[in-house]
């Protein structure tokens, strides 16, 4: 299985899209995170000038994850086996030794590799820049601690992978990437965020709503040290609440991982590549 | 038709390296790919599977491979199912048009499968070597030529040094260089003791390289044999004068089969080795022998009759 992962490591981290996604998501994290708000009015933004200091630094970028952050993830998801279908390549796949299973396996575990530099690169990038404005506001630099900041970490890979796993799936099922994309932007745009916005006055939704991996991911970012107003004022993107627990949106997200990865399994194993 | 309903993951008992019984694949009611097909490829043979442009080969092949999962009747590729790590281990197959990652080079495309069938990433290296294929192996598929490709499609199917060779169409896109090489590599193949089948619709190809061959259409097997069997019988045209005097000579000889008058020349079903004794025969019973030549039906009338016409 470890040279069936780093086969599919070679063939994500050759591969632009990687690298433009990785790129894109740290530079836009930054500026949606930091730049616009400071520029703005920092004083009346979400959460006062304290959340652009250092000290806040991994609760203010996890508040990016559960939306925009998992776009990317979705992006990234769908192009390592939606592509597939597009270049013929999975033919060329399947007929090597392993069997599709391993092959879908050593796939989503590249993925996951591949999402730490996405959370450590926005880390490194967003502390950057929180030192930046501590240095103009003349705030001294305190940072979390080493233990909330690996948390953080880990809450934000594990938000991102659940949003991989849907894009992977999305791949398979649609057989490419275009169609695949472009659902996986509508669920997050219009279902999550419609019946999300829509919970708060009707009751019977909420159920639904916490299921859902914006519930779920704002929950584990609030738990972590995200305000809820600046999880309420985060654009398209934003959450009213309600949260739950971050034991169950632990549970929820994983849970959800493991199905889009089951299904995936499934419809991988049972089709035919034609 | 018969459905042999047996579990198609069960392999058959084989004395072939590739044995299929009652082979069928349907794309819901109306569509019928494969039927019933019954095919047998023995160790050290190159196969050739002829047949026209949507006869059913490539489909064929792919449940061969495990990429498609047959409606009913049952497979066995060396004595495994198909597509079971353990017998895909012993099998190197190129099936329709290769497909690599575009955006990574020769080299990376074989490290990445050599992974996957986990060979050493040194194999890779002499495949490409093999294929011709050095040179260029740091350079981005995506600026190979059709030929390239190809190529790099046969080294990929090397890279396990398989046992059983499975090629689609593998001269598609070649130049007639590139096209007279892979066949030369395909009978080099065979006579390494390495069983290859070998999917096409050139009638001229099949005839050159394979040992067997099964014609196929409309997803049927229309014939199996060797290319000579195939042809049928060989036979001499004999032009005589006069012509019901040579059939009587002719007629009755040991070994001396069918005779046939036909356009005003005898048609002999016999050994065209045999042309120096029937021509003796006939001047010594005094009969005037204008012509006689060696006269076998080609492939292509065989595939031609066989299939309706298609190519």
């Amino acid at each position: 299985m470890t040279r069936d992962v780093t086969a599919e490591l070679l063939v994500l981290r050759k591969r632009a899209a990687t690298w433009i996604l990785l790129g894109t998501w740290t530079f836009l994290g930054v500026f949606f995170a930091y730049v616009v708000p400071y520029a703005l009015d920092p004083d009346d933004a979400a959460g006062g000038i304290g959340r652009f200091l250092p000290e806040q630094f991994t609760a203010n970028l996890l508040t990016g994850f559960p939306f925009f952050g998992g776009v990317f993830a979705l992006m990234l998801g769908v192009l390592a086996l939606g592509s597939e279908y597009g270049w013929d390549t999975l033919k060329t796949l399947f007929t090597q030794r392993p069997g599709r299973l391993r092959i879908l396996g050593a796939k989503l575990i590249a993925l996951g590799v591949v999402l730490v530099p996405f959370v450590l690169a926005l880390f490194a990038a967003g502390a950057v820049a929180s030192v930046v404005i501590a240095q103009i506001e003349d705030a001294p630099v305190h940072w979390p601690s080493a233990w909330l900041i690996v948390r953080s970490a880990a809450g934000g890979w594990l938000i991102l992978a659940a949003w991989a796993a849907l894009g992977v799936l999305l791949g398979v099922l649609t057989r490419g990437t275009s169609l695949a994309i472009g659902i996986g932007i509508l669920y997050a745009l219009v279902i999550e965020g419609l019946l999300s916005a829509f919970a708060d006055s009707v009751g019977a939704l909420e159920p639904l709503t916490n299921v859902f991996l914006r519930a779920n991911g704002y929950s584990i970012a609030a738990a972590l040290g995200a305000s809820a107003d600046t999880i309420g004022s985060n654009g398209p993107g934003s959450f009213e609440g309600p949260l739950v627990g971050a034991g169950q949106a632990v549970a929820v997200i994983a849970a959800l991982l493991a199905a889009f990865a089951g299904v995936t399994a499934v419809a991988l194993r049972r089709r035919d590549v034609t | 038709m018969t459905t042999i309903t047996t579990p198609i993951d069960a392999p058959v008992a084989a004395p072939f390296v590739i044995e299929t019984r009652g082979l069928t694949k349907r794309y819901g009611d109306e569509v019928v790919a494969v039927s019933d097909l019954a095919l047998g490829v023995r160790r050290g043979e190159v196969y050739g599977f002829l047949g026209p442009n949507g006869a059913g080969k490539t489909t064929t092949l792919r449940m061969l491979l495990g990429l498609v999962r047959p409606s009913s009747g049952r497979v066995s590729v060396l004595g495994e199912a198909p597509g079971t790590p353990d017998g895909l281990a012993r099998v190197g197959a190129m099936v329709e048009t290769p497909a690599f990652y575009p955006y990574l080079s020769g080299r990376d495309n074989l490290r990445v499968l050599a992974r996957h069938a986990d060979v050493g990433d040194s194999r890779a290296e002499a495949v490409l070597d093999e294929v011709g294929l050095t040179a260029r192996a740091g350079h981005r598929v995506r600026t190979y030529s059709l030929g390239m490709v190809q190529r790099l499609g046969v080294a990929a199917a090397l890279l396990k040094d398989p046992e059983l060779l499975i090629l689609d169409e593998p001269t598609n896109g070649l130049d007639p260089a590139g096209m007279a090489e892979m066949r030369a590599f395909i009978r080099a193949q065979g006579r390494a003791g390495r069983t290859v089948v070998l999917s096409s619709h050139l009638m001229g190809e099949v005839e050159q390289v394979c040992d067997r061959v099964g014609v196929i259409r409309g997803g049927r097997l229309m014939a199996e044999g060797t290319v000579d069997e195939l042809r049928g019988r060989a036979g001499l045209r004999v032009r005589a004068d006069p012509l019901e005097e040579a059939v009587r000579v002719v007629s009755g000889r040991p070994g001396v089969g069918a005779v046939t008058v036909v356009g005003g020349a005898l048609d002999v079903t016999v050994e065209p080795a045999r042309a120096a004794e029937i021509n003796r025969v006939l001047v010594e019973a005094g009969i005037a022998v204008c012509e006689l030549h060696p006269q076998t039906a080609s492939l292509e009338d065989v595939f031609l009759e066989l299939t309706g016409g298609a190519r």
